[in-house]
This record gives C-alpha cells, sequence and structure tokens, in this order.
C-alpha cells in the first residue's frame, strides 16, 4: 500500500498537478525575448475567467500588483498596463476563477535585453 | 508543486468527506439495523454529532479556503469582493446545500424518533452538494449527477458500518450481536460494492473517454492508484465476510480481534481513498 500512495503522490507532485490553469495565448508570448518594454501586457484564456490578481515581479525588483480593478465579470481576453522596470526578465504571476468555480492560475515570462 | 491552498484544499476536502459521509453512514446505519444498535444508540449520537460539527467546520474552511486561493494569500479568506464572487458561482450553490444539509443532520439528531429522518434529509442534501460541483456537472446530464449520488450513498454506507461493528467486536460480551451485524451487513455489501463498483466505473469512463489516457496522463494515473487502494478494501472486506465473521459466529474471540484490526486498517484504507478523490476533485482537470 506504501508503494501505491508513493505512486500516486510522486505522479502528482511531479507533473505540477495545478491543471486548472490553462492560459491559451499572452502577450507577449512566454519565453519571449523583447527589445523594448511592452506598454501592456494580454491573457487569452481557452474559457471565460474572472482575473482575480496579477503580480509582476522582475530581475532587481519585487513582485508588484497590478491593477486590474472594474473588471467584474467573466472574459476570455483581458489587457492590462505593465509598468517599466527596464531590462531583464519579467514575471507575471495570475490567479483567477473558471466559470465552473474553480480557482485557476499560472504564469509566464520573458526578457527584455 | 502543488501550492499551500491546493494542500490545504484537498486537507479539508478529506476532512469534510471522511465527517460527511461518516455522519451519514452512521444515520443509514441506525435506520437499517436499528436492532442492532440500540446499545450503541448513545455513542452513535455522539459521534455523529462529533462528526456533523467537523463537516461545519470543513465546509466553511473550505469555502474560505477558495477566497485565498483567488487572491494567493491570507486576505481573501476575509475578502468581501472575493467571498461574494464565488458566492455567484457553483462554489455559492454548494455552500448553501451543505449548510442546510448539516443543519438539518444537526438538528435531527436531537430531535427523538422522526428525528432520524430529519438526519437522512439533511444527508443527502449534503451529499447532493457534491454533483453540483466538480467534474461531474462538466458532463451536463442528470442521471450522472443521480449515480454520484448513489455512488456516495454507497460509500457512506460502508464507513457508517467501521466505528458500530468495531465498538461491538470490541466488547467480548457482543460477540454474537457483533458476528449478526458483520454477517447482514456482509449480505448487503455484496449488493452494494456491486452498485459502487459499476457506478465508479460508469462515471471515470464518462469522464475520461479513453481507455488510453489512464495512462497517460495524471487524472488517469491517479484514477488507477484510487482503484487499486480500492481493490486493497475489496481484500479487506473479503476477508472479514469471509473468514473473520463466520470464526465469530461460531465463538471464535481471537476472530473478533482480527476484525477489530481489519476494521481499523479499512479506516486507514478509505481516508486514503478519500485523499485521492480529493485530489481528483480539487486540482487535476479532466484530460482532454
Amino acid at each position: 500500500m506504501k508503494i501505491i500512495i508513493t505512486l500516486v503522490l510522486t505522479t502528482l507532485l511531479a507533473s505540477g498537478a495545478s491543471a486548472h490553469s490553462k492560459v491559451n495565448t499572452t502577450t507577449p508570448p512566454n519565453n519571449s525575448i523583447l527589445a523594448n518594454v511592452p506598454t501592456q501586457i494580454e491573457f487569452g484564456f481557452a474559457n471565460k475567467i474572472r482575473l482575480t490578481k496579477v503580480e509582476v515581479s522582475h530581475d532587481t525588483n519585487p513582485a508588484v500588483a497590478i491593477e486590474i480593478g472594474g473588471q467584474t465579470g467573466f472574459e476570455q481576453m483581458y489587457t492590462m498596463p505593465l509598468q517599466d522596470f527596464g531590462d531583464g526578465s519579467y514575471f507575471v504571476r495570475w490567479r483567477g476563477l473558471g466559470m465552473d468555480g474553480h480557482a485557476v492560475q499560472g504564469e509566464f515570462s520573458f526578457e527584455v535585453n | 508543486m502543488l501550492d499551500i491552498w491546493e494542500v490545504a484544499a484537498i486537507a479539508a476536502k478529506v476532512l469534510l468527506y471522511t465527517s460527511l459521509s461518516g455522519a451519514t453512514g452512521l444515520v443509514l446505519v441506525r435506520i437499517v439495523f436499528v436492532a442492532h444498535v440500540t446499545s450503541l444508540e448513545r455513542r452513535l449520537r455522539s459521534f455523529a454529532l462529533v462528526l456533523t460539527g467537523v463537516a461545519f467546520a470543513a465546509t466553511t474552511f473550505s469555502f474560505l479556503l477558495r477566497g485565498a486561493a483567488l487572491t494567493g494569500d491570507v486576505s481573501g479568506m476575509a475578502d468581501p469582493e472575493m467571498l461574494g464572487l464565488l458566492w455567484t458561482t457553483s462554489v455559492g450553490d454548494v455552500l448553501f446545500y451543505r449548510l442546510i444539509g448539516i443543519a438539518l443532520l444537526f438538528v435531527g439528531l436531537f430531535i427523538p424518533k422522526v428525528g432520524v429522518w430529519v438526519t437522512l434529509t439533511g444527508s443527502l442534501i449534503a451529499l447532493w452538494s457534491f454533483a453540483q460541483i466538480g467534474h461531474i456537472p462538466e458532463l451536463d446530464q442528470t442521471g450522472i449527477r443521480l449515480l454520484l449520488l448513489l455512488h456516495l450513498i454507497g460509500i457512506s454506507f460502508w464507513i457508517g458500518i467501521l466505528a458500530p461493528l468495531r465498538w461491538l467486536a470490541r466488547d467480548p460480551e457482543k460477540l454474537a450481536a457483533a458476528a449478526d451485524l458483520g454477517h447482514r451487513f456482509g449480505v448487503m455489501a455484496s449488493g452494494v460494492v456491486l452498485v459502487l463498483v459499476l457506478a465508479g466505473g460508469l462515471m471515470a469512463w464518462l469522464i475520461l473517454g479513453s481507455i488510453s489516457l489512464i495512462f497517460s496522463t495524471t487524472y488517469g494515473v491517479t484514477l488507477v492508484g484510487k482503484v487499486a487502494l480500492v481493490a486493497l478494501l475489496l481484500g479487506l472486506a473479503a476477508a472479514n465476510k469471509f473468514r473473520f465473521i463466520p470464526a465469530m459466529q461460531g465463538g471464535d474471540h481471537a476472530a473478533a480481534k482480527h476484525l477489530v484490526r481489519s476494521v481499523e486498517i479499512e479506516t486507514f484504507v478509505i481516508t486514503a481513498v478519500l485523499g485521492v478523490t480529493a485530489t481528483l476533485t480539487s486540482v487535476l482537470a479532466l484530460p482532454m
């Protein structure tokens, strides 16, 4: 039985079980390398969700929450302004609620040189 | 990796599953085996009360944890905007059903005679909440929701027999009563297990849709883990039915000790099954 439980747990932990987090497209795309800092970021989700939190962190700056106020409905596309931290790696982490009641989350990153 | 809110959500769900199915099971056992459990009346009621209290706490905590999952920190548990948002989705419907069901369960435990039917109604309303959220509603068919309800009633009945059977089997003076309860449950369990396995198998097939997804997706592999644990449970149940209970009917006190041990292991394995189920329903998406 221990073997079964270990197998199940190992599979779960190794695979990143948060599969309820389907973001179809982001602008800029995940892992892209850009010449300039984009003025805004975009999310395109497979299904409508309500974004509840978006945070951006940067090589030399701690995570900053992006204002998403005013968004009160469930949408498939979200666009929001991005703060300019200069060159370096940007990490965007988001959380939201699916229409089925499931919490969803994910992240993407890009680099500015 | 699972984040802390997902781990907490799974832990709260395991508590909810065990307490609600345990309380429901005790109600069912009280109705079906009323003559066998008369001597355990007070103990049954106290245990059901404790489980109902745990179910209430786990329900509330699960709802608040969903708020935390939306903000990624503890503030979400008390954020009116997040909790209000959740209330407008199926999460709110589920909270409503569970709180009504648990309240009826609680009140029914204090009402003599007809109270048992109030507790049964409450249990069924609370169990029905599980068909309002998760992967089964995604299939959007009432028949499948009823199948899930049937599955949950069967599981609850199984879980409900464990404590009374253990209490009776531990008392040397109640060996005959324990053997009779175990025997009668064993006869009924043959049907219950068949329904459980068929309903579970059918739901798994409807959810997965393809055998190839069983071994190629995390959801499928986790489901296989659950089935393996259930197979272990069936092995323990078979040992009880075909070895320990018949020996107890022959007056063998050592067999009663084996049965007690077997019931304790069953409780542990059932908790593991519920843990895997909580993971399947909390953090794993359906394979596409």
